[in-house]
């Protein structure tokens, strides 16, 4: 996966989310970390071509991620997208949840989405809480639920924004080990997380976001084993302090 | 037999008795004995007033239904000019009495020989349909801001989710937002649809042949006043309360599905 970002900006009213963000990297896992309200969420949701940035430009393997909305609805049905939480249609069962895209989006059979539904739900544990709606599942199992709705057509990336900080400990280690598990079978992914344990572990390059901007990018070794930015190693005490 | 079945079983009784007296007391001073006869003698017109009153309800249910589609479209529309002029055209609308509506929409609007001439080109014209269409443009505006409500509560997640998964606009509406704001919704437009069943009695003022105005015929002839009414509170529970039933039964059907 090539991403290439270059000076994007996006404001909301009077504020600057990005402020001129510049990263060109090639990753397998992209991991996003930083301070709450840095622009990672933002960047994100640039990337899943939920939004379009005010200025700059931004390509990922080869896509413009511009202003034509056709593009960007192209874009979001090749990649999947989970967001912290109420990712699944509360009327909808988890089974539903995921069939009902493959249906009317990408175009399959009933028989073949609930055939790609189940064994998506079976990967993921998930397979006995198929007719359930999301209130009856735990958040765990809801962000699990959403997980296996965002890989079932086969993502080219898949990008995911904080999905365990809704969660708490035990449900946020069931969750991360889908993610760790996806991606070393190899699928892409882009995922802003505050469990640096976890970033360390299994991203390929590392981009500290703050403030709008890329503070520091490369290997998480590098990142986090001797940032060079002072205001990286300040970041990286503080979060690391009880790790 | 627990204590509080004993309290439950009593108070049954109580209100059963209460409802008994107040029934004795009210109309054992009448003299009911020949109000049979003479509603049996109007049956025939009484019966067809019923079912004008029926067609205009689920006329004006239908009608209603699609003004409110077309306004809930232009509440929502890119174009501010018409998003502007359809809360207008809602606003006037819900701020008139229906009376003075029906009034209007019959003497003047539906008067002009133009409209008369495109509406009788189309097969729409006539009283009857004339009443159904004013009944669904009044009906109808109510609709439209119960939806907007239903709508306008879907969280914003909602639809970063549906197009995260890669719905079209459209296919968010379906299969998202028009779900579940109505299941929101439902309490609120049965209430409308009850409140337009007894509302198409106002109809009678423009000699529809619905109910009310057929037992207001029954009455200036008999002068059977609660022989007259008391049936015409009647017919319209009949066709009321299975609106108020039926919406009960879509409330507990959909009941886990609203919970989030």
């Amino acid at each position: 996966m090539k991403l290439h970002a270059d000076s994007l900006i996006r404001t909301y009213g009077p504020l600057n989310a990005l402020d001129g963000l510049t990263l060109a990297v090639e990753a397998g896992v992209l991991v996003l970390i930083g301070p709450s309200g840095g622009g990672k969420s933002t960047f994100l949701r640039l990337c899943g071509g939920l939004d379009q940035a005010t200025s700059g430009s931004l390509q990922i393997n080869d896509t413009p991620l511009g202003h034509d909305p056709a593009t960007l609805q192209a874009w979001r049905r090749r990649n999947g997208f989970l967001f912290q939480q109420f990712n699944l249609f509360p009327h909808l069962t988890a089974l539903r949840n995921i069939t009902l895209p493959l249906e009317k989006v990408h175009g399959q059979s009933p028989a073949a989405a609930l055939e790609t539904a189940r064994r998506c739900l079976d990967r993921f544990g998930l397979l006995a809480h198929a007719d359930k709606l999301p209130a009856q599942l735990s958040g765990g199992q809801q962000q699990r639920a959403g997980l296996a709705r965002a890989i079932a057509p086969g993502p080219e990336i898949l990008l995911l924004d904080e999905p365990t900080s809704a969660l708490d400990p035990e449900m946020t280690a069931e969750v991360l080990e889908l993610i760790q598990e996806l991606a070393a079978a190899g699928q892409h992914i882009i995922l802003s997380t505050h469990e640096m344990g976890f970033a360390r572990a299994v991203a390929d390059q590392v981009a500290l976001i703050a403030a709008g901007k890329i503070l520091e990018s490369g290997p998480p070794a590098a990142v986090f084993g001797a940032p060079r930015e002072e205001l990286t190693q300040r970041f990286l005490a503080k979060v690391m302090r009880f790790a | 037999m627990s204590r509080r079945h004993v309290w439950e079983l009593l108070s049954a009784l109580v209100l059963t008795a209460v409802v008994c007296v107040g029934f004795w007391t009210i109309f054992s001073g009448l003299n009911l004995t020949r109000s049979h006869e003479a509603l049996w003698r109007y049956r025939e017109s009484l019966y067809k007033g019923w079912i004008g009153s029926l067609v205009v309800s689920v006329g004006g249910l239908i009608g209603s239904c699609l003004v409110a589609a077309v306004l809930v479209a232009g509440q929502r529309a890119p174009l501010k000019s018409i998003r502007w002029f359809t809360q207008g055209l809602v606003e006037i609308v819900r701020g008139m009495p229906l009376l003075s509506l029906i009034l209007i929409g019959y003497y003047v609007v539906l008067n002009d020989p133009t409209v008369t001439r495109v509406l009788n080109g189309v097969g729409l014209g006539g009283r009857l349909f004339g009443g159904i269409m004013l009944l669904s443009v009044f009906t109808g505006a109510y609709l439209t801001e119960i939806l907007r409500g239903g709508i306008e509560s879907i969280p914003q997640a909602q639809l970063d989710s549906a197009r995260a998964v890669g719905f079209s606009r459209w296919q968010v509406l379906r299969y998202v937002v028009f779900p579940q704001a109505l299941r929101r919704v439902l309490p609120a437009l049965a209430g409308q649809f009850v409140s337009l069943v007894k509302d198409s009695s106002l109809l009678s003022v423009i000699s529809i042949s619905e109910f009310t105005y057929e037992i207001r015929a029954f009455y200036a002839a008999t002068y059977l006043g609660v022989e007259a009414f008391l049936p015409l509170a009647f017919g319209y529970l009949i066709l009321t309360l299975p609106i108020a039933g039926f919406s009960h039964w879509l409330e507990r059907r959909f009941q886990a599905a609203t919970a989030s």
